[in-house]
């Protein structure tokens, strides 16, 4: 089956990055312009949800329907509420500053799962805090209104991108490196404990070549496969979308519209349509493709 | 990270004609204090002899006394950064994480005096000076949204403009001087307070304005523009008393002539300036804000009071 996407809004300046279905329309980071746009699949435009966001990339909606942002420009998540503020969440592990988190998703206790990467691009302000001597995917525990406790939850990444749970939020799944920086990429799955730990070593799904660009957004679909953005023009599998089986199985394959595909999300009235971000800064849209997303 | 207590010294370059009736070739340097994280905002406080400074990311307004050393004057500052003292000789605050400008009462308490502009909230007030007829002029970037360690409780933006803002003597009323600066970061007054300068992080820039006798300025006019690839950026800036520019910025401390021209660039190795203050009896003492330290050494020429 073909899926034919659409550029629905964009092209943005530079990539563009996290995606968020919030029920009636699509959130999607213009990351370097610093801003969130929400796009409305019934008037078919894209207007400011938020501006100024530091660098905002990965989205994940709350129950409230607030939105957490992993703001790379900053080194934290921050969280834009209701009333039009933003407040940022904890940006210390055990009294360090942690990275450059680049996505985060929200589970039913209202954990956050944090990608902790480096970015090749600096962080606003002075260089007074080094960068932690690890990537890995942090968690943030609630520990009161608006308070937040960060633990470390991978010990084996090396640069993780995205971050997805299962249906059941029982498998955690980690889409590891930056071929950038000379990452072996990888995604990686981890049974969750009762506690939210994971153990030391994820179990490997896919492992891609030296100098393949991995993966960088993920979503579910209503089966429990993982729909995943991946790669580059330059070499490799080429840009495209794969879907996964949850034991690592590749079932299909999709060229993906533009170059350096970004995240991918589920949205419109039946999460039947797929939306795509990509490093051309464009908001891309397949509609039918036989699939649908995961209800939440 | 913190100031170096093994390279205390700082050595001159770019010098022009006349340059050491700016200050010595190698002055002897005091380390003043140095468990802090980000020094800025220092103003010698003449009456009471101590020199204020902030820490932002430590969230700490400091007092330091020679011979003394340092004490906690307010913690936590909502990350405070620039400072300055009113005709009253009352602390001012640019309360940059705390989106605010405050200032302390004679009874010790703190009182805001600017936190919103038409309804909406100021974004992250950076320093700020005090004219001789009480009013109040501060920059007004977005860098306490954003900054590592830097922010406090809310991180959204509101204001479409950066502006340099003024609180006019009654403490009040405010009002925008320039909102045609992409950064505005340091500020200050020519001695006569005729020529307002206010330097701009982003575009490395120190542009300079006439002030008029009702409050405004004239059109922007670019004073220095900065170049090449030393790490830095123009931030702190005070005038002299003969109406030279002192500014950190890249590669060290600058010290340009009243058309603009560069005297000498005061170079601090081992110490990343970012902001500084004239000070003791004679404001021949240039108290250095770092990162990770404060510094003090010796000038040639005095410097204008800060209060």
């Amino acid at each position: 089956m073909t899926w034919n996407f659409e550029l629905v809004a964009g092209p943005f300046k530079g990539r563009t990055g996290g995606l968020a279905w919030d029920g009636k329309g699509m959130l999607c980071s213009a990351v370097l312009e610093e801003r969130v746009v929400r796009y409305d699949p019934v008037t078919n435009k894209a207007d400011n949800y938020r501006r100024w966001t530091g660098r905002v990339n990965g989205l994940a909606l709350a129950k409230d329907g607030s939105v957490f942002g992993a703001q790379e420009g900053g080194r934290r998540v921050i969280q834009f509420l209701n009333d039009g503020s933003a407040t940022p969440i904890t940006e210390f592990l055990d009294g360090e500053r942690n990275n450059q988190p680049c996505d985060v998703a929200l589970d039913s206790k209202d954990r956050l799962w944090i990608a902790d990467a480096y970015n090749a691009q600096a962080p606003y302000g002075p260089p007074t805090a080094p960068m932690l001597p690890f990537a890995s995917v942090l968690r943030a525990d609630p520990e009161g209104p608006g308070r937040y406790r960060l633990n470390r939850v991978t010990y084996d990444t090396s640069g993780p991108q995205a971050v997805l749970l299962s249906a059941d939020e029982k498998t955690l799944y980690v889409a590891d490196g930056d071929a950038a920086r000379g990452d072996v990429c990888q995604l990686l799955s981890y049974a969750i404990t009762e506690h939210g730990s994971v153990g030391h070593h994820g179990k490997t799904l896919l492992n891609f070549q030296f100098g393949e660009r991995g993966i960088t957004g993920m979503c579910l679909d209503s089966d429990g496969n993982i729909i995943c953005c991946m790669g580059w023009r330059k070499s490799g599998s080429g840009a495209v979308i794969i879907i996964v089986s949850p034991g690592g199985t590749i079932l299909e394959t999709h060229p993906a519209p533009a170059d350096f595909p970004m995240r991918c999300a589920f949205g419109d009235a039946d999460l039947g349509s797929l939306y795509l971000t990509a490093g051309d800064g464009g908001l891309y849209r397949a509609k039918g493709i036989g699939r649908h997303g995961l209800k939440r | 990270m913190h100031g170096s207590l093994e390279e205390l010294y700082v050595e001159v370059d770019m010098c022009a004609p006349g340059w050491e009736r700016i200050v010595d070739k190698s002055p002897p340097v005091t380390l003043c204090a140095r468990d802090i994280i980000f020094g800025e905002g220092p103003v010698w406080d003449k009456k009471n002899q101590r020199l204020i400074f902030t820490d932002i990311i430590g969230d700490t307004i400091w007092n330091w006394k020679p011979g003394v050393g340092k004490e906690a004057l307010l913690t936590p500052s909502v990350k405070a950064n620039g400072l300055a003292l009113d005709l009253e000789n009352r602390i001012l605050v640019a309360g940059w994480g705390g989106r605010t400008v405050f200032r302390q009462e004679h009874d010790g308490s703190w009182k805001t005096l600017a936190d919103k502009w038409q309804g909406k909230k100021l974004n992250t007030p950076n320093d700020i000076v005090v004219k001789s007829d009480g009013s109040i002029w501060f920059t007004d970037p977005p860098g306490g949204m954003y900054n590592v360690g830097m922010v406090g409780p809310d991180v959204q933006r509101y204001l479409e403009t950066q502006p340099v803002f003024r609180i006019a003597p009654d403490g009040k009323t405010l009002s925008i001087i320039t909102e045609d600066t992409v950064y505005p970061n340091g500020l200050c007054f020519s001695p006569d307070e005729k020529i307002l300068y206010v330097n701009c992080s982003r575009e490395r820039v120190i542009r300079a304005y006439d002030v008029k006798s009702d409050g405004t300025v004239g059109p922007k006019r670019v004073f220095f523009q900065y170049t090449g690839p030393e790490r830095g950026v123009p931030d702190g800036m005070k005038c002299d008393s003969a109406g030279n520019v002192w500014c950190t910025a890249p590669g060290g401390i600058w010290v340009h002539d009243p058309s603009g021209k560069p005297i000498v660039r005061i170079k601090t190795p081992g110490h990343h300036p970012t902001n500084i203050a004239f000070g003791d009896d004679d404001w021949k003492t240039l108290y250095v804000t770092n990162i990770g330290s404060v510094t003090r050494f010796r000038i040639n020429i005095a410097g204008v009071p800060s209060r």
